[in-house]
């Protein structure tokens, strides 16, 4: 039964990572990127679950603790450079994104 | 028998989770309808799949960091979600219905 | 029913690898990069080496960090968002294709050969068995990579210590910073929003005691104090996106961190070379995880003092 729901998780993991490898946007990929992390901590916990050993939690933690840091940055990089460019560009910035 | 109402509660977040996976997928909506249907979905089926996993294994020091561990998805999910959003709005990501409305002014 | 999790695990990573080398945008690039190093450190788990896999997925945040501040610094106005999201088109022609599957070919060929002719006598097991048999009495504390790493190994050990402060000082040594030009405009748009900074302020304690939870049970279970210490530069980054960064003392935390190098030096000479730790699980058993703990406490505090510095002279204060 664990063994069905771990397959599950996985094929959720690869339908995610089809999301961070086709998405249009910066944004869509991020998106996927914060499903993929927390399909990763299912596995593991599942993973502890099966073999009944309460130290392998301490990865799922850490992965908790340290993943989602990395897409904050990205996140805030992101609005920071687009927003320096509108204050560049602040006449031409509608007309590029109705552009788009 | 608790095992059986384990594996319930945990197949009731796997089907959460395929709605979202199934949100994510829909590939002619918006970035916006896609962050708002997965990721809160994706948050539910977190929850509701450690109260299968607690129940699974009792009152004991598993039980304890699984609780833990959902404090802090808890926490943290949600604001990655926010900041992922935040930065779409405030980099200038406009969505299709907001588009045509400007054009339409 | 067995499910081979190690192999979906593995084929996963190769496909995160093919899709990193495929695509050119160096967003793109980077947001795989993290799926990459995430199942790489789930595939880690599943190969049975906990404590890589703990120190992979704790370098993957600061991984990122560290490539996003350099493809800021060297695309500043070049690449835009609307360069990120154009089409972009591979080419397969024949050229691209055999500069591909050559080096691969080579290397599968050189493993084929290698695998030919391994040798599969007692002859290499002696070795780990006796490693496995003693490094109880001989170093102590129930985890064997650390008392393998800490007690046989520790050149190794202090060779990386050493290699830290060296790229420490040559990161605050390289960067051009004054006191003047301290203008920190790049998170203050995380500072409007009041559900980062309150989940920010709830997150940071739990962050530093699980560090000095990994730091102080690293002979026991996986871990140790490179994994804490990058755990608690995890809290220090945290800090910085919520608080002012005016009022911290840099240089002295740099005194500091080589200060404690010094400590790690001394500290084996004192106890391993003359085999102190030898004889006291003799006549003391507690004495060497003694040994083991304060081995660990001052490798964590020397990685957090060093990832603190790289941090905020790299990202923080840097002009850009």
């Amino acid at each position: 039964m664990m063994n069905i729901i771990l397959i599950v998780l996985f094929a959720y993991l690869f339908f995610s990572m089809i999301r961070v490898a086709i998405g249009p946007s910066v944004w869509d990929r991020l998106s996927g990127l914060n499903l993929v992390t927390t399909k990763i901590i299912l596995v593991i916990v599942i993973f502890a679950s099966i073999n009944e050993t309460t130290y392998l939690l301490d990865f799922a933690m850490i992965y908790a603790l340290s993943g989602f840091i990395g897409t904050i940055f990205i996140t805030l990089f992101l609005s920071n450079r687009n927003r320096r460019k509108l204050e560049e560009f602040k006449e031409d910035a509608e007309t590029e994104q109705e552009n788009e | 028998m608790l095992e059986y109402i384990s594996f319930a509660i945990m197949g009731l977040g796997l089907i959460f989770m395929f709605f979202g996976i199934v949100g994510i997928m829909q590939p002619n909506k918006d970035f916006y309808y896609r962050l708002l249907v997965t990721c809160k979905i994706d948050t539910v089926g977190i929850i509701t799949f450690f109260i299968g996993l607690a129940v699974r294994h009792g009152i004991s020091f598993f039980t304890g960091k699984i609780v833990l561990i959902l404090i802090i998805m808890l926490i943290l999910n949600p604001l990655v979600t926010h900041m992922v959003a935040r930065s779409a709005y405030r980099g200038g990501y406009v969505s299709k219905d907001e588009l045509e409305k400007r054009k339409l002014r | 029913m067995n499910i081979p999790i190690t192999e979906i695990a593995l084929s996963l990573w190769v496909v995160c690898a093919v899709l990193i080398v495929f695509t050119k945008k160096m967003y793109r690039i980077i947001i795989t990069f993290g799926v990459f190093s995430l199942i790489g450190a789930l595939s880690y788990l599943f190969l049975g080496s906990p404590d890589v896999a703990m120190a992979e997925a704790a370098v993957s945040a600061f991984v990122t960090i560290f490539f996003i501040v350099c493809i800021e610094r060297y695309y500043k106005f070049g690449m835009g968002l609307e360069d990120e999201q154009a089409e972009e088109k591979v080419k397969f022609s024949a050229k691209s294709v055999g500069r591909i599957l050559a080096p691969t070919g080579f290397c599968v060929g050189l493993f084929w050969l290698a695998m030919q002719h391994l040798p599969m006598d007692d002859a290499v097991t002696v070795l780990r068995d006796q490693y496995l048999a003693r490094f109880m009495y001989d170093v102590g504390g129930m985890n064997a990579v650390a008392s393998i790493v800490l007690g046989y190994r520790v050149y190794d050990t202090l060779f990386e210590a050493l290699l830290l402060v060296v790229s420490v000082v040559a990161v605050a040594h390289v960067s051009w910073y004054d006191k003047a030009e301290m203008i920190d405009r790049r998170h203050s748009e995380i500072k409007n929003s009041g559900v980062a900074r309150f989940t920010m302020r709830v997150v940071c304690p739990i962050i530093i005691i699980f560090g000095a939870y990994i730091i102080a049970n690293g002979h026991l279970t996986a871990g140790g104090g490179f994994q804490g210490g990058l755990a608690i530069a995890t809290f220090f980054i945290c800090r910085y996106l919520v608080y002012d960064i005016n009022d911290l003392p840099i240089a002295k935390v740099m005194r500091m961190e080589k200060l404690v190098f010094v400590n790690i030096t001394i500290l084996p000479v004192l106890a391993v070379f003359t085999g102190v730790t030898y004889f006291a699980t003799y006549i003391l058993p507690l004495t060497s995880d003694v040994y083991l703990v304060a081995m660990n406490i001052l490798i964590g505090f020397k990685v957090a003092c060093g990832f603190f510095v790289l941090f905020y002279r790299f990202v923080a204060i840097e002009r850009w």
